[in-house]
């Protein structure tokens, strides 16, 4: 069928086109020359509490309106910025705004100083001061913890591993436990045709390019599917601030500490210990199911980091069976920080969630 | 959504589905990991090799090589961490110490 267009539509779309033309030669030089990229993490927030590289951030806002303190805890092979990557576009902004008192413990950068952290490092020496910062500073007695990914692991091995951990709610946001379900490196890993140790470089850790290359490698040819639709979307201001974000956490990744990747690849790659549903960490087995919080597994649909498979049995493995809730989101493994459906569905769901397992604060 | 894409857009798209998803398969593959492996090997040997004959002829002139300098390094970070760790250790006996 034919459209008919009148002659009125017919000069508003060659405007239209000809000013797109202008600012997509604008945006495109400003694009190959580097410039113009957005700075990224940017939300006001203070430094509480730090020790060697680990930093506890808490955010800055307007009022708080629930009592427990929200503490997020990141993982440790990629950047936390992806949780707030820019205004507008923050996931902490988003539940700062949402009235919660919003904290998040960032790793750092490791370099040859933290080849020797191990998973009981992060349990048993930075969560535990973290979390007496969070407390120390909010005067509360308990808080929802919420990790992400790698993060939502150590988070369940600090929440069941203290006897007095203040952990009211535990929120694990894309938090593989059946690494028999994750991608092809891990399985490279378990089958023993890529040795951990060849993966350390001289500092003793994992170099964040060998990280790099194994989150491309699992979709090789997308960003030729990406750079075209940033083509056709020069024009969009706001789309190429989000795809220099987007593309900038993507390559920013960290190195992984030598002693905490051994482990990861002996205990969670090679015997799956995870489902087990428990775990020796330092001179103890810590039991999954001690924890007395609240538990809730928030998955990605279309995960392809973390598996819906790899994330699922959290639901009968961590917390008591009365205490398991489960969430399905739409999106990706950055559903929880970024994206559209990040912020009409994801965000406002997980703070639903939290919020309905929150005491509000008195007038 | 997809609707409103342009002709070009939607080609490119469907071509690189076409093109990624062998691509995909391939280095997904059993046969993929191993051709890493292999490579890695080689190149580990080559770089010993290169290093092993740069290393005699700087040591000839009394240089250090790129070996010495790495392994004085993984000392220094040994020792550096085992620092950070007796200071941790001290602050925590001060601590409770205090009480």
């Amino acid at each position: 069928m034919a459209l008919q267009l009148s002659p009125a539509d017919i000069i508003a779309r060659v405007d239209r086109d000809v000013e797109r033309s202008y600012l997509r030669a604008r945006n495109g030089v400003r694009y190959v020359r580097g410039s113009n990229r957005p700075k990224l993490g940017t939300s006001p927030k203070d430094i509480v509490w730090q020790r060697d590289k680990a930093q506890l951030w808490r955010y800055r806002g307007g009022p708080i309106r629930f009592r427990q303190p929200l503490l997020i805890i990141t993982s440790l092979v990629s950047r936390s910025y992806i949780l707030d990557l820019l205004p507008g576009s923050s996931a902490v902004g988003f539940l700062r705004d949402q009235g919660f008192d919003v904290f998040m413990l960032d790793w750092g950068i490791p370099d040859e100083l933290d080849a020797d952290n191990s998973l009981e490092t992060y349990v048993d020496e930075y969560l535990p001061r973290a979390v007496a910062a969070v407390r120390r500073e909010t005067g509360c007695d308990e808080l929802t913890m919420a990790g992400y990914c790698l993060g939502g692991v150590l988070s369940i091995l600090y929440a069941n591993g203290h006897h007095d951990a203040p952990v009211r709610n535990l929120v694990l946001m894309a938090t593989p436990v059946d690494f028999e379900q994750m991608g092809p490196m891990v399985a490279a890993l378990r089958e023993g045709r890529l040795d951990p140790e060849q993966l350390l470089d001289e500092t003793g850790n994992v170099p964040a390019d060998v990280l790099y290359s194994g989150f491309f490698m699992l979709a090789p040819t997308t960003v030729v599917a990406q750079k075209a639709t940033l083509l056709e979307n020069l024009w969009n201001d706001e789309f190429v601030r989000g795809f220099q974000a987007m593309a900038q956490w993507a390559r920013d990744q960290v190195p992984f500490p030598g002693a905490a990747f051994r482990e990861v690849v002996e205990e969670l790659i090679r015997r799956n210990a995870l489902m087990e549903g428990s775990l020796r960490v330092g001179d103890r087995e810590i039991d999954f199911a001690k924890s007395g919080a609240t538990v809730l597994n928030a998955m990605a649909e279309q995960d392809t980091v973390v598996p819906r498979a790899a994330a699922e049995p959290i639901g009968t493995l961590v917390g008591r069976p009365d205490r398991r809730q489960q969430l399905l989101l739409p999106g990706g493994h950055v559903t929880f920080g970024t994206g559209r459906s990040a912020f009409r569905h994801s965000l406002p769901s997980l703070a639903g969630w939290i919020a309905a397992h929150s005491d509000e604060r008195g007038p | 959504m997809a609707a409103d894409l342009p002709l070009w857009l939607k080609l490119v798209l469907r071509v690189e589905r076409a093109v990624g998803g062998p691509v995909e398969s391939a280095v997904h593959s059993d046969a993929y990991f191993d051709a890493v492996a292999e490579l890695n090997r080689a190149k580990r040997l080559l770089t010993d090799a290169v290093e092993g004959v740069s290393k005699r002829g700087l040591h000839l002139l009394n240089l250090p090589a790129g070996t010495d300098i790495r392994r004085v390094r993984e000392q220094l970070a040994r020792m550096d961490r085992r620092l950070v760790q007796i200071s941790k250790e001290l602050a925590e006996l001060e601590r409770a110490r205090e009480g």
